[in-house]
C-alpha cells in the first residue's frame, strides 16, 4: 500500500506490504534513495496496549494515535505527528488540484483501480471541468475531469481495464 | 493503636494533592471525603477516597472555590476537619473563618497568618522588623517619578518596578538605564490599576540571574517553629517551577544555617502555625539572599523535603491542627541524601502550552528510591479547567548525582501517550551541563531551552516514527475497507427489503 508522508516538513514516499511473517516497509525521503526495511512480525508486536518494536537492536514501546491524515507516534517520551496520505486521499488531492499525477501532458492513475467508463475519444477537445473518465478505486467511483481545456492525443486504456498506480490513462496534445 | 486525631477529613482539592492527603488520612485511620466538579467525576482522587460528593460545575469558581458549597457538603458528611491542599482555598482567610464558625477544624495556618503574608508590602514591613533580609528598595509605595529616580540612584541600577498587588508577570518592569525609568514607572502604575485595581508600585534592586531558594517551616500552636531546610526551585518555565531539589547545590553550609535561621525568625514573628514556606531570591554570585514572599500552605514540592528529612509533612499538619506539639525538634531534623522532583505536565514541551486530552497508555515508573504522586491512568481525560500538572516523579539518592541518574531512569520508564507531556523536556534538562553543575538560575530555561524540536526528540530516529505510522495507517486502511464492505451489504439488504415490500 502506497502512502505519502510528511514528517518534520520533510516529504517521504512510503510503501507498506504485509506478508505472513513480516512487514516490508520502503521509505524514500524526497531527493534521496529508497530504503527498504524488512520487519519481522516478531519484532513488531502488540504488547498490552502498546506495540513493542525492536528496531536495529533497540527496544521501543510505541503507541500510535491516528486521526484522519494525522498520525501521532509516541515512544520514549517523544512524539511526532506525521501526515499520511494514502492513495485515495492522494487521488482526491490530485482531482482537487485537477492535474492528476504527472502533470499536464498526461493523466495518470493515482492508485490502482478499474476503468469504469471513458467519456472522451482521441482527437476530442475537452473543456476544463468536463469529465474524462470514471475510475473505480477503493470501492469508490472517482470521476476524473479535465483541469484545463485539452485536446486528447491518445487514450491508453479501455473500459474494464485494471490499472496500477502511475499508469498513463490519457495523453494530451499540447 | 493511637487514637486518630480526627474522624473524617474533607479534602477541598482535586488531582494528585487530594490523593496525597487521602493517603495521609488512611495511614492515620481517618476517613477521607473527596469533592468533585462536573469535569472530575472520573478523576482518580474520587476513586481513592472513602466518600465523594459532587460540588458543582467544572469551572473552579463554581466548584473548588465555592467555599459555601464545600462547607455545606462538609457538614452533611459530618467531617470534623478540612484540608485545603494547595491553591484553590488554601490561602483564603475568609474560608478559614467560615470553617471555624461551622465548628470544623481547618488544617493550616490561622487567618491572621494568611493576612499578614497576603499583601506583599505589609509582609515586607513585618519581615524588616523581624530582621529578615529584604532586597534593597523603596520602603513601601513610590508615588512619583522623582522619588523613583532618587531610589534607583541610591540602590543602583538595574532595578525592578512592581505593582504592589501584581502577580503572574503582570505589572512588572526591569529598568536597566535611567532613561527607561519614567515610562516603566507609568506602565506599572497603569497595569496595577487595570489588572489589580491598585496603582501602588514599589522599587527593588534587580538581581541578575537569581536563584529561587525556599525554606520549609513548620509551627505549632505551642509556639514552636522549626525549619526543614531548603528546596531549590530555579528550574521554571513561565514563572512556574518544574524541577525542584533539596538540598540546593548552590548553598554553602554557613549560608544554609543563615537561611534556616532567617526563615524561623520570619515564621516566629507572626506566630506561624502549620506548614509554610519562606521564599528567597538568592544571588548565586554573592550568596546573599533576600525575602521574597511566604506561602502559607503546603507546597507542590513538599515531597523532596519529606524524602531528605524523613518526616511526613501532611500527617504533621493534621496533628498540629489537632493541637499536638511538633513531633520533631530543630536539632532532630537532618537532611539526608538528595531528592529531586519533576513535575509532569500535560503540555507541549516546546511551547509550554497546555495539552489536555485523553491519556491512552499510562505506565508509571517503578523501582528503588522512587515516589510517584500522580492521578494519571489509561483512558483518563485530562480536563481543560485546571492545572496541567498530572504527576510528580520524585527520586532520592545518596548523592545528587545518584538522584539525577535515578530521575533519568524513572522518566525513561514512564510511558504516557495520547497527550503531549513535558517528560522529554525534563530529560534534556537533567543532562544539561548547567543543571549538572548546579549553576542554573531562574533564567535557565528561557536562556538554554530555545530548543528546536529535533534536538529534544533526537533520541528516537525518524524511521521508527515513520514505520510505526505507516504500518498503523495500513492497518486502519484495511479495517476501513472491511467496514465499508459491511456498509455496502447493509445497503443491499435494505434495498432488497424495500423491493420485497413493493
Amino acid at each position: 500500500m502506497y502512502f505519502e508522508a510528511v514528517l518534520n516538513n520533510k516529504k517521504y514516499k512510503v510503501d507498506v506490504h504485509e506478508e505472513k511473517t513480516c512487514w516490508k516497509v520502503s521509505v524514500q525521503q524526497e531527493g534521496k534513495d529508497w530504503i527498504h526495511y524488512d520487519i519481522s512480525k516478531n519484532d513488531y508486536k502488540s504488547a498490552e496496549e502498546y506495540v513493542s518494536f525492536l528496531f536495529h537492536g533497540k527496544s521501543y514501546l510505541i503507541d500510535v494515535l491516528g486521526q484522519d491524515t494525522e498520525y501521532t507516534v509516541f515512544t520514549r517520551n517523544s512524539f511526532r505527528t506525521i501526515k499520511i496520505f494514502n492513495d485515495e486521499m492522494l487521488l482526491h488531492e490530485s482531482l482537487k488540484k485537477g492535474g492528476g499525477f504527472g502533470g499536464d501532458s498526461v493523466l495518470k492513475a493515482g492508485m490502482p483501480g478499474k476503468i469504469i467508463e471513458i467519456f472522451a475519444k482521441e482527437g476530442d477537445e475537452v473543456k476544463a471541468g468536463k469529465p474524462l473518465l470514471i475510475m473505480e478505486a477503493m470501492k469508490m467511483e472517482n470521476e476524473m475531469r479535465a483541469t484545463a481545456d485539452v485536446k486528447i492525443k491518445k487514450i491508453c486504456v479501455k473500459q474494464g481495464d485494471s490499472v496500477e498506480t502511475g499508469a498513463v490513462l490519457i495523453e494530451f496534445a499540447n | 493503636m493511637i487514637q486518630p486525631p480526627f474522624k473524617k477529613i474533607l479534602i477541598a482539592n482535586r488531582g494528585e494533592i487530594a490523593i496525597r492527603i487521602t493517603r495521609a488520612c488512611r495511614e492515620l485511620g481517618i476517613a477521607s471525603v473527596a469533592v468533585f466538579s462536573d469535569a472530575d467525576r472520573d478523576s482518580l482522587h474520587v476513586f481513592l477516597a472513602d466518600e465523594a460528593y459532587h460540588i458543582g460545575p467544572s469551572p473552579s469558581k463554581e466548584s473548588y472555590l465555592n467555599y459555601k458549597k464545600i462547607l455545606e457538603v462538609a457538614q452533611q458528611a459530618g467531617v470534623d476537619a478540612i484540608h485545603p491542599g494547595y491553591g484553590f482555598l488554601s490561602e483564603n482567610a475568609i474560608f478559614v473563618r467560615a470553617c471555624k464558625e461551622a465548628g470544623i477544624t481547618f488544617i493550616g495556618p490561622t487567618p491572621e497568618n494568611m493576612e499578614s503574608m497576603g499583601d506583599k508590602l505589609s509582609a515586607k514591613a513585618l519581615m524588616k522588623k523581624a530582621n529578615v533580609p529584604l532586597v534593597p528598595g523603596s520602603d513601601g509605595g513610590v508615588e512619583s517619578v522623582e522619588e523613583a529616580t532618587a531610589i534607583a540612584k541610591k540602590i543602583g541600577l538595574p532595578v525592578i518596578i512592581k505593582a504592589s498587588a501584581g502577580g503572574g508577570g503582570k505589572g512588572m518592569r526591569v529598568v536597566r538605564t535611567e532613561s527607561e525609568l519614567e515610562s516603566a514607572f507609568r506602565a506599572c502604575r497603569s497595569e496595577g490599576q487595570n489588572y489589580f485595581a491598585d496603582p501602588t508600585v514599589y522599587i527593588e534592586k534587580f538581581i541578575n540571574d537569581p536563584k529561587h531558594i525556599e525554606i520549609q517551616v513548620f509551627g505549632d500552636t505551642h509556639g514552636n517553629v522549626v525549619h526543614l531546610f531548603e528546596r531549590e526551585c530555579s528550574v521554571q518555565r513561565r514563572h512556574q517551577k518544574i524541577i525542584e531539589e533539596s538540598p540546593s547545590p548552590s548553598v554553602p553550609d554557613d549560608v544554609r544555617k543563615k537561611l534556616g535561621d532567617a526563615a524561623v525568625r520570619a515564621a516566629k514573628s507572626i506566630s506561624y502555625v502549620g506548614a509554610g514556606t519562606i521564599e528567597f531570591i538568592f544571588d548565586n554570585t554573592t550568596k546573599e539572599f533576600y525575602f521574597m514572599e511566604m506561602n502559607t500552605r503546603l507546597q507542590v514540592e513538599h515531597p523532596i523535603t519529606e524524602l531528605v528529612t524523613g518526616y511526613d509533612l501532611v500527617k504533621e499538619q493534621i496533628w498540629v491542627a489537632k493541637g499536638k506539639p511538633l513531633s520533631f525538634k530543630q536539632e532532630d531534623i537532618q537532611q539526608k541524601g538528595h531528592a529531586i522532583e519533576a513535575r509532569i505536565c500535560a503540555e507541549d514541551p516546546i511551547t509550554y502550552k497546555p495539552h489536555p486530552g485523553v491519556i491512552r497508555a499510562c505506565r508509571h515508573p517503578q523501582g528503588p528510591f522512587l515516589r510517584i504522586d500522580s492521578y494519571a491512568y489509561p483512558g483518563y481525560e485530562v480536563p481543560i479547567y485546571y492545572d496541567p500538572m498530572i504527576a510528580k516523579v520524585i527520586t532520592w539518592g545518596d548523592t545528587r548525582e545518584e538522584a539525577i541518574d535515578r530521575m533519568q531512569r524513572a522518566l525513561t520508564e514512564f510511558v504516557l501517550t495520547g497527550i503531549k507531556t513535558n517528560i522529554v523536556l525534563h530529560k534534556s534538562i537533567l543532562k544539561h551541563p548547567k543543571f549538572l553543575d548546579g549553576t542554573y538560575t531562574t533564567q535557565f530555561i528561557e536562556k538554554n531551552f530555545e530548543v528546536l524540536e529535533p534536538e529534544l526528540f533526537k533520541e528516537v530516529e525518524d524511521p521508527v516514527f515513520l514505520i510505526a505510522a505507516a504500518i498503523t495507517a495500513y492497518q486502519d486502511r484495511k479495517s476501513k475497507d472491511v467496514r465499508r464492505l459491511n456498509v455496502a451489504s447493509n445497503w443491499r439488504r435494505i434495498g432488497r427489503k424495500i423491493q420485497l415490500r413493493t
